[in-house]
């Protein structure tokens, strides 16, 4: 071909200011459409990047090879495609590395997000505390520059949460409130005789308008049940038995190390709203029964109050119970699971398997 | 804490990669210096002339492409989770010039004494 490239270095070339990024699928196309992508970390933490709604680990790899960025250098096809009108072409080297930014999604860093918000839990509109603090309380934009995830995973791990912005500002209720406000909601139904799969929003806030602001009480109603609007127009709420059962479980065995299991199921069937049924299933990674004591025992253990690194999440657990069955040990790491990683692969990689009187169970690799 | 943010049309900037280091002639560091002349031949082979030396090599298109990240600020090393700083995404590379057989000096014919 008779275009040549004079290749110089430009004179930005050594400074060092220029770096590369190994791209993920999907990103380019993301950085074509105009999207950003963010670097986020503390000094104490390994940088990630996230796109809009992705987390990526970020990793140095060296190569022996030297890498030239060359901006303007036309390949063949773009040189047969349209030759240039002078054959000589000065292109100017931009800058040159021997390493790379590589990229791995990873789960974005949400453990943080929940203690940020811990810090102060709302406790209703009389408390005292929440006058007097202004920091310790987090907007949309302060969580986006402190947690290492994605915009949309921060969102959507809001809602998992049950947050609510208040003032502008994300918080979490004190379960204690929480519950006196689910309380109110389950009383109302219960002496208004409505069924469950039917609770009248514009009945509750008029009702209990006078007890607790509308905005909670809506609230309380979009974290226990699943809203929908009739034919009317008329929203209604379809009350989630599993998880009313589940936060009424939680009140109870939270005052306690730990419960006979067969007393604690019948207090728990007597403390939950009438037409609700409780199952122990519900009580996947929130308490864990004990079945080799005698009598058989239950006891509180949340699974986000567990360390979020995966070694140290097993190491945790293996120091709570030497042996675990797969099916009691599932709730506890089914979050670590990676974006096509199942339970039984995590297990392979960080426990030993055994059997125990005919039943498989793992314990850990290493001493405790 | 630091952001980088794709803007407006992103230029397509292309990747030459060289085995060994590239060092100066003369002292003084690379900037403004030559590197060599890229030719191509009819087949899309390209060929790089550096000083003495012809080095041969292949196109290839990026299954990952990369981005090139330019630091705003002047420090001199990109460091994430460093002090908050400024990165904008300048060009994007989807195609790299692979050299990677040793280079080969260019001897020239010496004619023989008739």
């Amino acid at each position: 071909l008779p275009a040549v490239h004079c290749l110089s270095f430009g004179p930005q070339a050594g400074g060092g200011e220029c770096c590369l990024l190994q791209l993920e699928p999907g990103l380019c196309a993301e950085l074509e459409a105009g999207r950003s992508l963010v670097i986020r970390g503390e000094k104490d933490e390994h940088a990630v990047l996230c796109s809009k709604d992705k987390t990526y680990d970020m990793k140095i790899a060296d190569t022996s090879n030297m890498l030239l960025f060359v901006p303007g250098c036309k390949t063949p096809e773009e040189l047969n495609a349209d030759p240039p009108s002078c054959n000589i072409i000065h292109s100017q080297i931009a800058g040159f590395s021997n390493n790379y930014w590589e990229l791995r999604r990873c789960r974005p860093k949400l453990k943080k997000l929940r203690k940020l918000l811990m810090e102060v839990p709302y406790e209703g509109p009389d408390s005292q505390k929440d006058q007097t603090l202004t920091f310790s309380k987090y907007t949309t934009e302060d969580l986006l520059s402190l947690i290492q995830a994605s915009e949309e995973e921060i969102l959507h791990q809001l809602q998992v949460i049950d947050a609510c912005k208040i003032e502008g500002y994300w918080r979490i209720l004190d379960f204690e409130y929480e519950m006196k406000l689910l309380n109110h909601v389950t009383q109302l139904i219960d002496s208004e005789s409505w069924p469950l799969s039917k609770v009248p929003l514009c009945a509750c806030l008029e009702e209990l308008g006078s007890l607790e602001p509308r905005e909670m009480i809506e609230h309380i109603l979009l974290s226990y049940g699943r809203k929908y609007v009739d034919d009317a127009g008329n929203v209604f709420f379809e009350m989630r038995e599993d998880k009313i059962c589940r936060a009424i479980a939680q009140m109870l065995l939270q005052n306690a190390v730990k419960f006979n299991l067969s007393e604690f199921e019948e207090v728990w069937q007597q403390s939950v709203p009438e037409g609700m049924t409780t199952r122990l299933e519900q009580l996947k990674g929130l308490a864990l029964v004990d079945k080799s004591s005698r009598p058989e025992t239950i006891f509180l253990l949340k699974v986000e109050d567990l360390p979020e690194d995966n070694q140290e999440r097993f190491n945790s657990l293996f120091g709570i119970r030497e042996k675990w069955t797969e099916v009691d040990i599932t709730p506890y790491i089914q979050d670590l699971c990676a974006e096509k990683q199942t339970v039984g692969a995590l297990l392979t990689k960080y426990a030993r398997s055994s059997m125990l009187n005919g039943v498989k169970v793992y314990n850990s690799r290493r001493p405790i | 804490l630091s952001r980088s943010s794709g803007t407006g049309a992103l230029a397509q900037w292309v990747l030459v990669e060289l085995q060994g280091e590239v060092e100066p002639r003369q002292s003084g560091g690379l900037a403004g210096s030559l590197l060599g002349d890229l030719h191509y031949t009819c087949e899309g082979v390209p060929v790089l002339i550096v000083g003495h030396h012809i080095l041969y090599g292949k196109v290839v298109q990026l299954e990952k492409p990369f981005a090139v990240l330019v630091k705003e600020g002047g420090a001199p090393q990109p460091s994430p989770g460093g002090s908050h700083s400024c990165y904008t995404v300048t060009a994007l590379i989807k195609t790299k010039l692979l050299f990677k057989t040793r280079p080969k000096p260019i001897i020239t014919h010496v004619p023989k004494k008739v």
